[in-house]
């Protein structure tokens, strides 16, 4: 048996034109879900992407003995470079120290005035890639001489930054999750009630010996047609408002590392209409086989 | 070309629309079922149509009983059979012409085939000029027309028309039957099931009478009450 898929195309279209109605609700329905949703996965990608940008900030300073001669200095400089938790490394000399400290206390001299250049240590300032190996490394960094004292970093301070961000990053994706499943729920019993609205039709079309899939085809691509406007719309909406935001964050915020690059794009659009389409498509699916009994 | 063996049909768990029923009726026959609301006429149709299960005995259509009819294969059972009902369950979102074509596109017929055909059955039922105003547009009477003429469109072997009448005046009842009667005569099998006792009167056919589930009477020529 050979169908004319152009029939059903325009069995549905006809459809979403005859039951507008309906078509509206599940269009706007789809629409809000998929726009909380494209919302909560922008903003915890933000929300990531700046945490990181903060922990990369987490530096381990370590100061080296007044005495250390420049080789001793530079030899330690390249063993550390090789840990494989460091990210990066600076070698801040005496007098660049002196010069950090004289910007820094600048609006009154004094302090520094009867002092000579060399009074502080050179030192490294050590960029580690995650934060939480700042234990691991500074224990690193006695083996190769430094003294306790002489290491500087704030292991409370990166001890809590660890359990926040880590907090945040799992509450997002919990907030994602529950948006998901509000939405396929909110979704797919929207669909549910105007096929539940159209089961007379549905009877007489299976009385008159039209098979399951017969019935079935023109309302899933219904449902695909809706889910596909409603998703696309809303992707666009929340592609619309994150530049928005990333550019008033670059005006409003220049401390803040938020980039347009955080999140690609054509990625979200693709995960959200995707979704959206899926969503209609099975939503009608399971939707009308409840009513096929006949 | 039906034949119901010994059937019981219960509903719920002690209503008894059915009783011991043991029916046959023959390829080209013109038969009607008739008895007040209740004595089973419908559920005889809904049988035939495989809309549900016999609770005991068998119902054969063509020679096949309907029990070994798999869920999937049911559609093929139901485009043997037209089907005629007494509210008509004409598709509220299409035209007369639409309507009628549907039962044709269900069985996958080329469009070319559908659209030379439509047009001929809405002339045999009369229906050439409204054959794009959709139901509500169209009376009671055009709409029964359009449900037979949908019944018809694929020349299946059997009609079965259940209450036809019941919501048409008697002029147009006439018509109506008259329309049967022409299907019946190029060998489709008609079995109408009525409580309409002046057209059962008028045709003198097969009369088959039901009675609280059970067949009271099957008469060749037969009349409503069997008063002849």
């Amino acid at each position: 048996m050979k169908f004319n898929p152009r029939f059903f195309v325009r069995e549905a279209l006809k459809n979403v034109r005859l039951n507008l109605l309906m078509s509206i609700t599940a269009v706007t329905t789809t629409f809000i879900c998929i726009l909380v949703l494209g919302a909560a996965i922008l903003i915890s990608a933000h929300v990531s992407s700046l945490i990181s940008s903060v922990r990369q900030d987490v530096t381990i300073s370590a100061f080296f003995p007044q005495d250390a001669s420049q080789k001793k200095m530079d030899s330690v400089r390249n063993s550390v470079e090789n840990y494989p938790q460091v990210g990066s490394v600076k070698f801040v000399s005496k007098q660049q120290a002196y010069e950090n400290f004289k910007k820094r206390f600048k609006d009154n001299p004094q302090v520094y005035q009867d002092l000579g250049s060399d009074f502080l240590p050179a030192s490294l300032e050590i960029k580690l890639k995650n934060p939480k190996d700042a234990g691991v490394v500074a224990r690193k960094l006695e083996s190769e001489g430094f003294a306790p004292k002489d290491l500087s970093y704030p292991q409370q301070t990166i001890n809590r930054l660890n359990r926040v961000t880590d907090y945040i990053v799992w509450g997002l994706r919990g907030a994602t999750a529950l948006f998901l499943a509000a939405s396929v729920l909110l979704i797919s019993n929207t669909i549910r009630l105007s096929i539940f609205a159209r089961r007379k039709e549905i009877e007489v079309m299976k009385l008159v010996g039209a098979s399951d899939s017969f019935v079935r085809t023109p309302f899933v691509i219904e449902g695909l047609v809706q889910g596909l406007v409603g998703a696309v719309i809303a992707a666009i909406a929340v592609i619309w408002a994150n530049s928005l935001f990333v550019e008033w964050a670059h005006n409003a915020l220049p401390f803040f590392p938020i980039s347009g690059s955080d999140v690609s794009i054509l990625y979200v659009l693709a995960v959200l209409v995707g979704l959206g389409a899926m969503i209609g498509v099975l939503g009608s699916y399971l939707s009308v086989r409840r009513f096929l009994r006949v | 070309m039906i034949r119901f063996d010994n059937v019981t049909k219960v509903y719920g768990r002690d209503t008894v629309a059915l009783e011991r029923v043991n029916l046959e009726i023959g390829e080209g026959e013109f038969a009607f079922l008739v008895g007040a609301s209740g004595s089973g006429k419908s559920t005889v149709v809904r049988l035939i149509l495989k809309e549900t299960e016999p609770s005991a005995g068998a119902v054969y259509v063509g020679g096949t009983r309907l029990s070994s009819i798999p869920r999937r294969k049911i559609p093929q059972h139901r485009r043997n059979i037209g089907c005629v009902f007494q509210d008509f369950k004409l598709l509220p979102n299409k035209t007369a012409a639409e309507n009628v074509a549907y039962a044709m596109e269900v069985t996958g017929q080329r469009r070319r085939s559908i659209r030379a055909k439509v047009p001929q059955i809405l002339e045999l039922v009369g229906l050439s000029e409204k054959r794009d105003r959709y139901p509500e547009e169209l009376s009671g009477g055009e709409q029964q027309r359009v449900s037979i003429a949908r019944a018809f469109v694929s020349q299946p072997p059997i009609l079965i028309a259940d209450e036809p009448t019941g919501n048409l005046d008697p002029d147009t009842s006439v018509s109506l039957m008259q329309l049967l009667e022409r299907i019946n005569r190029i060998g489709t099998t008609v079995l109408v099931a009525t409580h309409d006792r002046d057209m059962v009167n008028e045709m003198r056919r097969r009369v088959i009478a039901l009675d609280r589930g059970r067949i009271v009477r099957d008469e060749v020529k037969g009349a409503y009450a069997g008063e002849v």
